[in-house]
């Protein structure tokens, strides 16, 4: 690796920071656990549980406050490939991926792959396709980028108009999840929790924008693991005596498989185009849990895996950590990172699921009348699961659970003491706030510089900058919870939406405007807009029960669309000017200045010529 | 700073990696999940195999795949002298 200059070296004591931020977090739990044992009301160490880390995230955030323009938007761009990789990681992954995929993964099994698979190829493409040369080129949003390489002001603004949108989705999906979390830990009502989780944006990412936001991401991002690898590793280490749950559910999987054989679970064969993913209701589960294809059919999972694959890898609230990356070459190594850690948490969020299954296939398979265990009394009583018939014995369609209770329902089920419960809802809550927080940031950096500086190229200098900078984070923080409180749909159906909407508006806009470069600035805008309507009339069509594409899967209409909008609008209007063809040239080599530093200062330099 | 001369064979290089990276994973990613039913009667580690190849395979492979593409693509920028110079 290249020597750094001083000015962006990186900080050698990070690995010290965060272990300690880890040892406080595991010293909450353990003294949350040992003031259990005394005796200490259970609702006041739930409340330490949420209150507590919710603390240590605050101070990080204001302790990296930012005064410089490149500290608040980009995080000095310093921040090492590791980190990167574990915030990128973690936003893709977020609440979404802890709650609604563990209860995917429990109810269908092998068929909520397509999402973990995709958002995997979503790396892989976004390293190879787009991730180095956004690097290269700079800039702090995705709109300003296409605004300065296609040198359209217009473009920029429909870019960040059409963009707000999936983020927006996405912000209250996640802070859904989170609410409901605060709820169950605490008891508050919604209002009370939202409040909070509103609080805990401002004084996470307002004092330093990008800078406050990847350093309580990573924060987070190792809470959340920390908390939710903890029961798991316990109900692994008392069900296969092994540590390692991504590992060794295998032989749990198999007898999972045999109890299912035994039970008659039938084996479906759905229609290809079949695309019936599990609301957040109670319900059984259907489906054995190795074998592929029952709610999806293998055309929907294939388009699925691809569809969130063009998501994913063109998600504006991801890409702009990539100018956080210190070089072109460490934010490829970002993508490997990201990569290694989603998967490691899609393979922990299985494994999970996995062990749930296994505590129920046990009780269904024992012989004799159906007695209630405590540990499904439990879960009933919370409204995780019910038992909809007590006949002489259960049976896989006598117990329903509820899709987002399933990581919550494992401590319960192995019954291990209640702190480890708050611990999987502490985890949910940091989950959230890391994918919260990247879309919050994303969107307020686009609210105050594409939109309120979105008139001229150079924004202004001086505190000005950031000082609309913090009011844009602020906003879109009230924009996203309002639209979490208001927004009452089933949270993944959101999150599969506005991944549906970034890849027909953005991704092929993007892809393109890198490696093809005839492409001009009206054809990135017809097919930002094409893409855009496309998804929008998909989805709204898909909603019914017999709609020939799934809501969740616009993009493979919308892809092609774009694609054929941008090169024949492209081809039919004049080609790019030498100053244009000049930027794409340059973005493709790694070396050489950052392009959006070398506009700004072309732009000064144009100003300050005009003026004198 | 690379030389001007070198453009054109750079990115002729980079686009050839491209899909080197790219053709063989799209090709696993979209076959492997849809022949999981026929492996799964084999055992690997005590998991169904179809099942153990289309989650932790995968996963294997994308950080196999992006791994070797940063290699090769460094060592494409290097050869060309594209390579950052900070």
């Amino acid at each position: 690796m290249a020597i750094l200059s001083p000015s962006r070296a990186v900080n050698p004591r990070l690995g010290s920071y965060f272990g300690i931020f880890l040892s406080g977090f595991a010293a909450i739990a353990l003294t949350s656990l040992i003031l259990q044992g005394l005796g200490v009301e259970l609702s006041i160490l739930s409340l330490a549980m949420l209150l507590g880390p919710i603390a240590l995230y605050a101070g990080i955030g204001i302790a990296t406050h930012a005064s410089d323009p490149l500290d608040f938007f980009a995080a000095g761009r310093r921040v090492p490939a590791f980190f990167n990789g574990l915030v990128l990681a973690m936003s893709a992954f977020g609440a979404t991926g802890l709650v609604a995929l563990t209860g995917l993964f429990f109810l269908i099994g092998y068929d909520a792959l397509f999402i973990g698979i995709g958002a995997l190829g979503g790396f892989v493409v976004m390293a190879v396709l787009l991730a180095p040369f956004l690097r290269k080129f700079g800039a702090f949003t995705i709109p300003s980028y296409l605004g300065r390489r296609f040198d359209s002001r217009p473009l920029r603004l429909a870019t960040a108009l059409v963009v707000a949108i999936p983020i927006v989705m996405i912000l209250s999906a996640e802070l859904r999840f989170a609410a409901e979390a605060a709820i169950v830990l605490t008891g508050w009502s919604h209002g009370q929790a939202f409040l909070v989780l509103f609080l805990v944006l401002l004084v996470t990412l307002v004092p330093g924008g990008m800078r406050s936001m990847t350093w309580t991401g990573v924060a987070q991002s190792l809470a959340a693991f920390f908390a939710v690898m903890v029961p798991v590793i316990i109900v692994a280490a008392i069900v296969t005596t092994m540590p390692v749950p991504q590992l060794t559910h295998g032989p749990v999987l198999r007898a999972i498989g045999r109890n299912e054989a035994i039970q008659g679970l039938p084996i479906i064969l759905p229609p290809g185009m079949a695309f019936d993913l599990p609301g957040p209701e109670l319900q059984p589960i259907l489906k054995r849990f190795a074998d592929p294809f029952g709610a999806l059919g293998p055309a929907a999972f294939v388009l699925g895996t691809l569809s969130m694959i063009a998501g994913v890898a063109s998600a504006p609230w991801l890409l702009p950590r990539l100018a956080a990356a210190p070089g072109v070459y460490e934010a490829r190594k970002t993508l490997g990172w990201a990569t290694f850690i989603f998967g490691f948490a899609m393979l922990t969020a299985a494994s999970v699921a996995v062990f749930m299954r296994d505590y129920l296939m046990d009780l269904i398979v024992t012989p004799g009348p159906a007695v209630v265990p405590p540990w499904l009394a439990e879960l009933a009583k919370r409204g995780f699961a019910s038992i909809t018939e007590t006949g002489t014995q259960f049976t896989a369609s006598s117990i329903s659970f509820a899709r987002d209770s399933v990581l919550l329902s494992l401590p319960i089920a192995a019954q291990l003491p209640p702190m480890l419960l708050d611990l999987s809802l502490a985890a949910i809550i940091a989950g959230a706030l890391v994918a919260a927080g990247a879309a919050t940031t994303a969107l307020g950096h686009i609210l105050s510089e594409d939109i309120l500086f979105g008139g001229t190229w150079e924004a202004p200098h001086g505190p000005v900058r950031i000082h609309a900078g913090r009011g844009g984070i602020a906003v879109a923080a009230a924009v996203g919870v309002l639209a979490a409180a208001y927004v009452t749909t089933d949270p993944l159906r959101v999150v599969l939406c506005a991944l549906a909407i970034c890849g027909s508006a953005l991704f092929p806009v993007l892809v393109l405007s890198i490696w093809w470069k005839r492409m001009n600035a009206f054809g990135a805008m017809a097919g930002m807009l094409t893409g855009f309507l496309v998804a929008l009339l998909t989805i709204a069509g898909g909603q019914g029960e017999s709609a020939a594409i799934p809501s969740a899967l616009a993009a493979i209409i919308g892809i092609p669309a774009a694609v054929s909008a941008i090169f024949a609008v492209s081809l039919a209007t004049p080609s790019p000017t030498r100053h244009v063809l000049q930027i794409v040239r340059d973005i493709r080599v790694p070396g050489g200045e950052i392009l959006y530093d070398r506009e700004m200062r072309t732009q000064r330099l144009k100003k300050q010529r005009q003026l004198s | 700073m690379i030389e001007r001369k070198e453009r054109k064979p750079y990115w002729r290089h980079t686009k050839w990696q491209m899909v080197a990276s790219l053709a063989p994973f799209f090709a696993v990613i979209i076959i492997l999940p849809l022949y999981a039913d026929r492996l799964n009667s084999n055992k690997f580690l005590g998991f169904p195999l179809g099942y153990f190849l289309a989650a932790h395979g995968l996963v294997l492979i994308a950080v196999i795949t992006v791994a070797s593409f940063v290699r090769q693509q460094d060592a494409i920028d290097h050869w060309h002298g594209a390579h950052e110079d900070n």
